[in-house]
């Protein structure tokens, strides 16, 4: 299969009052059709630049980002996002938010229940679908916002640091279910993440950035046969996931700022 | 179970209060009744003008006045603060009109504006939208661009429009502000109700309260406040809060203090 995102010369700055700031060195990538792949790098990198201008919320300074061919001109149902702040709408129930992007997309009643009923399952939401998220844990609402983007059935999702609000032990089991929806529903998935445990156990290619203005100084494949059924207890025990986690480790550690 | 009850009868305690006070000042030290009339006549008077007098045309001349120059305030204000929230040169442009305008008071208006409309429901309708509008315009903006952008940012890359974006994500979270700006809205409307009434109108509480003055009737015009407040206060809690309690608390945004 061919490239689902393509991202070339991508270099950008933004203006401030004190003129322009560089927040990316230039930036070559690509991604295939049903490839996950992670992103990690020092805070305050581009990270979050990159995403958001393969989102379209921000137009490149420089350089062009293809998304099955065309070029990204603005946000899109073709490419769900998933945000580090839990975007869903305080004002819809778990399953009204689940439905949103299905209404949108105008599609009948029955369609949209099953769907929902479906992610609820996936996800481990069963029993909450009338709750409003302020009735939720963080942990949960963090599901509904993963259900919400996947409910849509964009072709790339997108996932900036999305469980960097959730404490440690929710962390593991969303991690763990992010990987079992993956494997069901085959997404293209560019995920971004400080944490290196978390970029190697998830994706199939880890990108590695420099410090600010970064650039991708390092790309290393995660052969999924070593992964296993992508649980924590089989990725701590294996010997092969540890060595690319530690070569990711000393990589990232060399840009700390 | 006693409990709660005790709890659910505190909002009654401050009437109950000025009650006892009223009826204290009255056995300490007797006043004149054109300073201050004893509870038991503001009870007949206001009794007889209810019964066959002309406090039911006086109530309701004041409600159909109050709700439509609110109304007209809350819709237009609403209206405005959206375009104005939503479009920085359009807030740009109306800002300044917006505190200029604020600035001038509703008894300004009101020699002007008896030669333009004459006297009668459409001036008083006039001063209650100019105390509104400027209320729910503001806490609109101000709520319009407190809704974080990450909402509708998640929206639009579900593909919604910018129409679906306001009307799912603004508008609801905008909703707290707008309500807080209709609470204090219906509340000033109430007092450009009454000024407006006093001298530009015959009939409605206002005009009620101002022949009471004429009259040195004391009985009158306290019975006339009482009934203003009770007016309010049911408006609040029968209007707003079943409409609050719906959304803004049944969604989290605010918290209702109870189970505390």
């Amino acid at each position: 299969m061919g490239d689902k995102i393509e991202v070339s010369g991508f270099r950008h700055f933004f203006q401030t009052e004190g003129g322009p700031v560089q927040a990316t060195g230039t930036i070559d990538l690509s991604i295939k059709a049903g490839e996950f792949v992670t992103l990690v790098g020092p805070s305050g990198c581009g990270k979050t630049t990159l995403l958001k201008a393969i989102a379209g919320f921000l137009t490149p300074s420089e350089g062009r980002i293809l998304c099955d061919g065309k070029p990204v001109r603005g946000p899109g149902r073709d490419r769900g996002v998933v945000f580090q702040e839990l975007a869903i709408l305080p004002w819809r129930t778990v399953r009204r938010n689940i439905a949103h992007g299905l209404e949108i997309a105008g599609a009948p009643k029955a369609e949209r229940e099953a769907t929902v009923a479906r992610l609820i399952g996936l996800m481990g939401l069963g029993g909450f679908e009338d709750r409003y998220p302020h009735e939720l844990s963080g942990g949960m609402r963090q599901r509904v916002a993963v259900a919400r983007t996947w409910a849509a059935d964009p072709e790339v999702i997108l996932m900036n640091e999305p469980f960097a609000a959730v404490d440690a032990m929710t962390r593991l089991t969303l991690q763990e279910e992010l990987g079992r929806l993956c494997a069901a529903t085959r997404k293209t998935v560019f995920f971004i993440t400080h944490s290196v445990e978390e970029a190697v156990f998830l994706a199939d290619r880890v990108l590695v950035m420099t410090k600010r203005p970064g650039t991708i100084k390092a790309v290393l494949n995660v052969p999924r046969s070593t992964a296993g059924g992508r649980d924590w207890d089989s990725f701590t025990s294996d010997p092969g996931m540890q060595k690319i986690a530690g070569e990711v480790m000393h990589l990232v550690h060399a840009e700390r700022v | 179970m006693m409990q709660r009850w005790i709890w659910r009868l505190l909002p009654l305690t401050p009437a109950a209060l000025a009650l006892l006070a009223w009826w204290a000042w009255f056995a300490l030290d007797r006043p004149p009744p054109s300073v201050m009339p004893p509870a038991i006549d503001v009870v007949v008077t206001m009794a007889n003008l209810a019964f066959g007098g002309r406090l039911p045309g006086d109530i309701l001349a004041s409600m159909a006045r109050l709700l439509s120059g609110s109304l007209f305030g809350i819709v237009t204000g609403m209206a405005a603060g959206f375009v104005a929230g939503l479009n920085r040169p359009i807030a740009n442009f109306m800002n300044p009109l917006v505190v200029f305008f604020n600035a001038i008071s509703g008894i300004v208006w009101l020699p002007l504006v008896i030669g333009w409309l004459g006297i009668g429901s459409p001036l008083a309708i006039f001063l209650i939208w100019n105390t509104v509008f400027f209320i729910i315009f503001q806490n609109t903006v101000l709520g319009v661009q407190l809704v974080p952008e990450v909402l509708e940012l998640s929206v639009q890359s579900l593909g919604g429009s910018r129409w679906e974006t306001i009307r799912s994500v603004t508008l609801p979270g905008a909703l707290p502000y707008i309500l807080s700006g209709i609470r204090s809205g219906l509340g000033f409307g109430w007092r450009a109700l009454i000024a407006a009434e006093l001298v530009g109108a015959t009939t409605g509480l206002g005009q009620l309260i101002f022949s009471g003055a004429e009259y040195h009737r004391a009985d009158i015009i306290v019975g006339g406040c009482l009934l203003i407040g009770a007016i309010a206060m049911a408006m609040d809690r029968w209007l707003l809060l079943p409409i609050e309690k719906r959304t803004v608390i049944r969604w989290g945004l605010v918290t209702s203090g109870q189970g505390r």
